[in-house]
């Protein structure tokens, strides 16, 4: 089989990710955690939409868009989550991203703004007066100049990558521990009745119990 | 300039490949002879892909500094493309046709007269407009072996793939669930499972 082909006939898996980590933020209460990184705040937030190959896609948004019957309602038909926006609270700095399950891609990456005004840049009314320009600089000064911007742009790119390894680092974990779920005897005896509980309106999921089970399981 | 600016949307690509010993001078080279060459109303081409600076699409003339970031390789994938407008096409069309009969004393064009006439008029309306210019960016982390390609559109991923190998002699595999899990590693058991996974159905037909 080609790669193509493999990637193609798997993207379902990605689906099933999304819908896991909603589960678990959902049941755990937005605390979820992964052996290298501690515990740490996951949510859905803003978006959440839903399709399946043979229904109409059903789109929500809100602040707690994942908490709505429709959301479930979708579930009951049988659609899985597309996209989410999830919100990632760790080490005291928050992220937010909207999760493409089919690629497990990443989009509008709002990372924490670390070095200051990174991120956002004060409307030009509000920034502090720049120095009159002189009438000749020398060319060590623009070179200096130069050199400066460029060292600032490098640093905040760094940063930015840093950022971006951690919030991966830690999608991707998360992910290994689906897969080892996924591919064992836990999926079935486990998460899969309780995601139908979960799924229920009149279900009920004991959070302890499915946390014992998974973990004895795993 | 999303990489370094702003929210991140991208796609990540994984290099599949060992780089040379004498990466970074190959690398230059290379990056320079498929730097961005802009387009010539008067050349045939009508659309060109190339390199530039990360965050200023019109920096051309790269330099180490511009592209290597310390461990990363930071480029911009630039397209630039011919787009004259439909309706001023036909417009200026019609007035060519009737100069040109008028000129020959004929009430018809032949087909390939037609065809010589439409290159002409777009030829003139192109060096008096500029092509439609995009540039994503694009962050090699050389130590993960990985490509962030700021953009999430299959067409611009797909030319961009064309390019990166033509340069780098390296192929880029994208992030999927498959791929993901090939690289983190299946135990034996996990990978036959995967063999044989089917999607779990929780409510609609066949739950």
């Amino acid at each position: 089989m080609q790669l193509v082909d493999r990637i193609e006939k798997r993207r379902f898996v990605g689906r099933e990710f999304l819908l896991w980590v909603w589960f678990e933020s959902e049941i755990f209460e937005g605390t979820l955690s992964t052996k290298e990184h501690g515990s740490f705040g996951m949510w859905i937030e803003q978006q959440i939409v839903l399709s399946s190959a043979k229904s109409e896609v059903t789109r929500i948004r809100g602040a707690h868009p994942a908490g709505s019957r429709e959301a479930k309602e979708a579930l009951r038909l049988g659609k899985l989550p597309e996209t989410a926006g999830v919100h990632l609270s760790w080490r005291e700095a928050e992220s937010a991203f909207v999760l493409r399950a089919e690629r497990l891609a990443l989009s509008g990456l709002k990372l924490p703004a670390v070095l200051a005004g990174a991120e956002d840049e004060a409307p030009a009314a509000l920034a502090p007066p720049r120095p009159p320009p002189r009438a000749k600089r020398g060319r060590e000064d623009r070179a200096r100049e130069d050199e400066r911007l460029r060292d600032e742009s490098h640093e905040s790119f760094y940063e930015r990558m840093h950022l971006t390894r951690d919030v991966e680092s830690i999608v991707e974990a998360l992910y290994r521990d689906f897969l080892s779920l996924r591919l064992g005897p836990s999926w079935g005896g486990v998460v899969v009745p309780a995601l139908r509980a979960w799924v229920d309106p009149d279900g009920e999921v004991d959070a302890d119990a499915y946390r014992a089970a998974r973990s004895r399981r795993r | 300039m999303p990489a370094l600016k702003g929210s991140l949307t991208y796609a990540r690509f994984f290099v599949d490949g060992d780089l040379p010993d004498d990466f970074r001078e190959r690398f230059m080279k290379s990056i320079r002879l498929r730097a961005m060459k802009p387009l010539d109303p008067d050349e045939d081409a009508l659309e060109r892909s190339g390199w530039c600076r990360v965050g200023e699409p019109f920096e051309t003339d790269l330099g180490y500094e511009d592209v290597f970031y310390n461990e990363f390789v930071n480029l911009a994938f630039r397209t630039d493309r011919w787009v004259v407008p439909g309706p001023l096409l036909r417009a200026r069309m019609r007035e060519a046709e009737a100069a040109y009969l008028a000129k020959k004393g004929r009430e018809r064009m032949s087909k390939r007269e037609k065809t010589e006439l439409k290159e002409l008029v777009s030829k003139k309306l192109r060096r008096q407009l500029a092509p439609a210019m995009r540039a994503v960016d694009l962050s090699w982390s050389l130590k993960d072996g990985l490509v962030r390609f700021f953009s999430q559109a299959a067409a611009p991923a797909a030319a961009m793939n064309e390019l990166f190998q033509k340069t780098f002699s390296l192929k880029l595999v994208p992030e999927a669930p498959y791929t993901l899990a090939a690289r983190l590693g299946l135990k034996k058991a996990e990978e036959s499972a995967w063999q044989d996974l089917e999607p779990t159905l929780l409510g609609g037909e066949g739950a």
